[in-house]
C-alpha cells in the first residue's frame, strides 16, 4: 500500500467518522461547533500545504476565505443566484484572484511575501470597511458594494430551514461535511501526489529543484490557486451557514488564530492541522468558561505549545509512538 | 503655503513616532531574524507604564521618557529570557516565533484590559499650548515628539556605529556564526538588541499616548505601519527604516489631507506592494548571493 493510499484510506476514515457523528451527538449547539471545526480546519489544512509543503508563506488566507465568503453574499444579494450555484463560483473567484497575488509574490521570497500579501489582504480590509457610498437598497438599509463595515447579513441560506424544519442542522452539517471531504481528500491527493513532492522540492531547495526542471514559478501559482480554490471553498459554506459575510474575517487575531492551529498540529505534516484545529478549539471552549480569562489562557496555550513542541502535536505524537513501538519490538526480540 | 507646512508638521510628528517602532522592529529583525507581533505592545506597556508612575508621582517628562525606556527594555529582556532563547535554533523558527509572540501580544493585552479596563485615559506627562509657524499652529508636543524622536534614534546610531556594543551587534546581524567564532557572545546581544528595541519601543508608545488616549488596542495600528516600513526598507535595514518611516508618514498625511483620511493607510499599502513588486528586497535592501 502507497502511502497516498494509506492516508486517502484515514481521510475516507475521517470522513465516515464525522458523518456517522450526528447519530450519536443531536445538541445544537455542539454540531454548530463541528460545523464551524470542520470550516476552520478547511482553511488550515489549506493553509498548511501551501506554507508546509510548497514553502510559501502567505498571509492571505483569510483574505480567500473572505473573497469566497464575499462572493456567495454578492452572489445571492445582488445577483440572485442560488447558494449552491454561488458557492462554486465564488471559490472559482478566490482561485483567480490567488493567481493575481501568486503571480506577484513570486519575485519575493521567505518573510517578503508573508509582507506583501498581508499588505494585499489588509489593503483591500481597509478599503471595505471605509466605504460609506451606498451601493443599493436592501430592506430600506444602505447596503455598500462591498458590505461596508457591517458586511452582508441575512441572504439565504442553504435552504434547509423550510425542507428539515427543526433539524435544519444537520442539514448544513452534511453540506459543511461534503465541503470537507473535498478538501480532505484533495490535500491528501495534492500532499502525497506527484505535486506534493514537487512542492516540498522547491522548499528544501530550488536550486536543485530547477535543475531537474521543476519550474518555480509554475508550481507556486499552481500551490496558491489550488489552495485558494479550497480556501475559498470553506469562505463559501461559511458564508452560507452563518449566512454572514462581513469584515471581521480579515481581523489579524482571526488570522493568527488559524495560524496557531496549523502550528500548534505541525507545519509540514499532513494531518497536524486537523489535530490542531481541534485542539485550539477546545482550548478557545475551554477558556471561555473562565470567562474572563479567554484571551489569557488562548495567549499562553499559544507560547506554551510553540515553546514546548516546536513541531507540534502531530510530530510529537509521531515520536511517542515511534519510542513506544520500537522499545516493545525490542522487548519482544529480547523474549525470543 | 500653510498647508505644505499643516501636511510636514504632521508627517514629520507621525514619521518620529513611526521611526522610532520601525528602528527597533528592523533591529530585532536583522539580528534575531524574527517579526515580534508583541512589539505593538511594547509600545503600549511603554505608555501604561508612564501613566501609573505619573498618577502616582506626578513626573515630569524627562522622567516620563526613561521611565517608558525602562519598562519597554524589561519587556524586550524578558520576553527574550522567556520566550524566544528556547526557540532561537528550532525548526521552522520564522513560523513558530510569530505564533509565540503573537500569543504574547494577546496575553500582554488581556492583561493590561484586566488590570486598567478599557477606558481611553489621556496621557498625563505631556507638554500643552502651541505656537504658530507662519499661520500654522503647531503643538509643542509634536516639537517633543520630534525632538526625542531625534535623540532616540541618534544614540541608537551611535551605540551602532562607535561603540564595541554596537559593533557586535552588527557583527551578529551580518553573520551569526562568524560572529560566534570571533568570540562575540551572540546570547548577549540578543538579549542587548531586545532590550534597545524594548525601549525605543517603549518612548514610541509614550509619544503615541500624547497624541491619542492611552488603551490597551493603541499598539496594534502603529505595529503594522512599522511593518509596512520595515519592509518597504528592506528589512533588517535599520537605517533604510528611519528614512522610510518619515517619507511614508509625509505620504500618508499629504494624501489623508487632499483625498481625504481614509485614503492614507491603503495608499501606503499601495505603495509597498509597487515597491515589493519593483524591488523584491526594499528599497534599501541588498541582493545576498545564496549558495545551494
Amino acid at each position: 500500500m502507497t502511502t497516498l493510499q494509506r492516508h486517502l484510506g484515514i481521510g475516507v476514515l475521517i470522513i465516515a467518522g464525522f458523518a456517522a457523528l450526528p447519530m450519536v451527538i443531536t445538541e445544537r449547539y455542539l454540531l454548530g461547533e463541528i460545523i464551524i471545526f470542520f470550516i476552520w480546519a478547511m482553511v488550515a489544512m489549506n493553509w498548511n500545504v501551501l506554507m508546509g509543503h510548497a514553502g510559501v508563506f502567505s498571509l492571505a488566507q483569510m483574505l480567500f476565505v473572505a473573497c469566497g465568503a464575499y462572493g456567495v453574499a454578492m452572489g445571492v444579494t445582488f445577483g440572485g443566484l442560488p447558494v449552491w450555484a454561488a458557492i462554486p463560483i465564488a471559490a472559482m473567484a478566490s482561485a483567480a484572484l490567488a493567481l493575481v497575488i501568486g503571480m506577484a509574490c513570486l519575485r519575493l521570497t521567505g518573510a517578503y511575501v508573508a509582507l506583501l500579501t498581508y499588505a494585499i489582504a489588509e489593503m483591500i480590509h481597509v478599503l471595505i470597511i471605509t466605504d460609506t457610498e451606498c451601493f443599493t437598497l436592501v430592506r430600506n438599509n444602505c447596503q455598500q458594494l462591498f458590505g461596508g463595515s457591517t458586511g452582508f447579513s441575512r441572504f439565504d441560506d442553504f435552504g434547509f430551514r423550510p425542507l428539515l424544519k427543526g433539524n435544519w442542522v444537520l442539514g448544513n452539517y452534511y453540506a459543511v461535511l461534503v465541503a470537507f471531504a473535498i478538501t480532505v481528500l484533495g490535500v491528501v491527493i495534492i500532499i502525497h501526489g506527484r505535486l506534493g513532492l514537487a512542492f516540498r522540492a522547491i522548499r528544501d531547495n530550488v536550486g536543485y529543484a530547477s535543475s531537474r526542471g521543476i519550474d518555480r514559478k509554475k508550481y507556486q501559482v499552481a500551490a496558491f490557486a489550488v489552495t485558494a480554490f479550497l480556501t475559498g471553498l470553506a469562505g463559501g459554506v461559511y458564508a452560507a451557514h452563518f449566512r454572514f459575510a462581513g469584515p471581521s474575517l480579515f481581523e489579524f487575531s482571526t488570522l493568527m488564530f488559524v495560524l496557531s492551529m496549523i502550528v500548534v498540529g505541525g507545519l509540514g505534516s499532513t494531518w497536524g492541522p486537523l489535530i490542531g484545529t481541534g485542539l485550539m478549539m477546545i482550548v478557545v471552549e475551554f477558556s471561555k468558561e473562565m470567562g474572563d480569562a479567554r484571551n489569557l489562557v488562548l495567549g499562553l496555550a499559544l507560547i506554551l505549545f510553540v515553546v514546548l513542541l516546536p513541531k507540534g502535536l502531530s510530530h510529537a505524537g509521531t515520536m511517542l509512538a515511534s519510542r513506544f513501538l520500537g522499545r516493545s519490538r525490542t522487548s519482544a526480540a529480547n523474549r525470543k | 503655503m500653510e498647508i505644505l507646512i499643516q501636511i510636514f508638521v504632521t508627517g514629520l510628528t507621525l514619521g518620529s513616532m513611526y521611526a522610532l517602532a520601525a528602528v527597533g522592529l528592523s533591529l530585532i529583525y536583522g539580528t534575531l531574524g524574527m517579526f515580534n507581533m508583541a512589539h505593538g505592545m511594547f509600545m503600549t506597556l511603554g505608555a501604561y507604564a508612564v501613566f501609573s508612575l505619573a498618577s502616582v508621582f506626578g513626573v515630569p517628562l524627562i522622567l516620563g521618557v526613561l521611565a517608558a525606556m525602562v519598562a519597554g527594555a524589561v519587556i524586550g529582556m524578558l520576553t527574550h529570557l522567556l520566550i524566544v532563547r528556547f526557540m532561537l535554533n528550532s525548526p521552522d523558527f520564522e513560523t513558530n516565533i510569530l505564533v509565540a509572540t503573537a500569543g504574547l501580544g494577546i496575553l500582554l493585552e488581556d492583561l493590561i484590559l484586566k488590570i486598567y479596563g478599557g477606558y481611553p485615559y489621556p496621557q498625563p506627562v505631556k507638554i500643552e499650548g502651541t505656537f504658530s509657524v507662519g499661520e500654522v499652529n503647531v503643538t509643542y508636543q509634536a516639537l517633543v515628539i520630534l525632538l526625542i524622536a531625534i535623540v532616540c534614534i541618534g544614540s541608537v546610531a551611535w551605540l551602532l556605529l562607535k561603540t564595541r556594543f554596537g559593533r557586535a551587534i552588527r557583527a551578529t546581524a551580518m553573520n551569526r556564526d562568524a560572529a560566534r567564532l570571533m568570540g562575540v557572545r551572540t546570547n548577549t546581544v540578543y538579549l542587548q538588541v531586545m532590550a534597545l528595541a524594548g525601549a525605543l519601543a517603549g518612548v514610541a508608545g509614550l509619544m503615541i499616548s500624547t497624541l491619542a488616549t492611552l488603551s490597551p488596542q493603541m499598539g496594534g495600528d502603529p505595529l503594522l505601519k512599522a511593518f509596512v516600513i520595515c519592509v518597504v526598507a528592506g528589512l533588517g535595514n535599520v537605517w533604510g527604516a528611519g528614512i522610510c518611516a518619515i517619507g511614508l508618514a509625509l505620504i500618508e498625511s499629504a494624501i489623508g489631507f487632499y483625498f481625504g483620511v481614509r485614503f492614507g493607510f491603503p495608499t501606503m499599502l499601495m505603495l509597498v506592494i509597487i515597491v515589493l513588486i519593483w524591488r523584491p528586497l526594499g528599497l534599501f535592501g541588498k541582493e545576498k548571493v545564496v549558495r545551494l
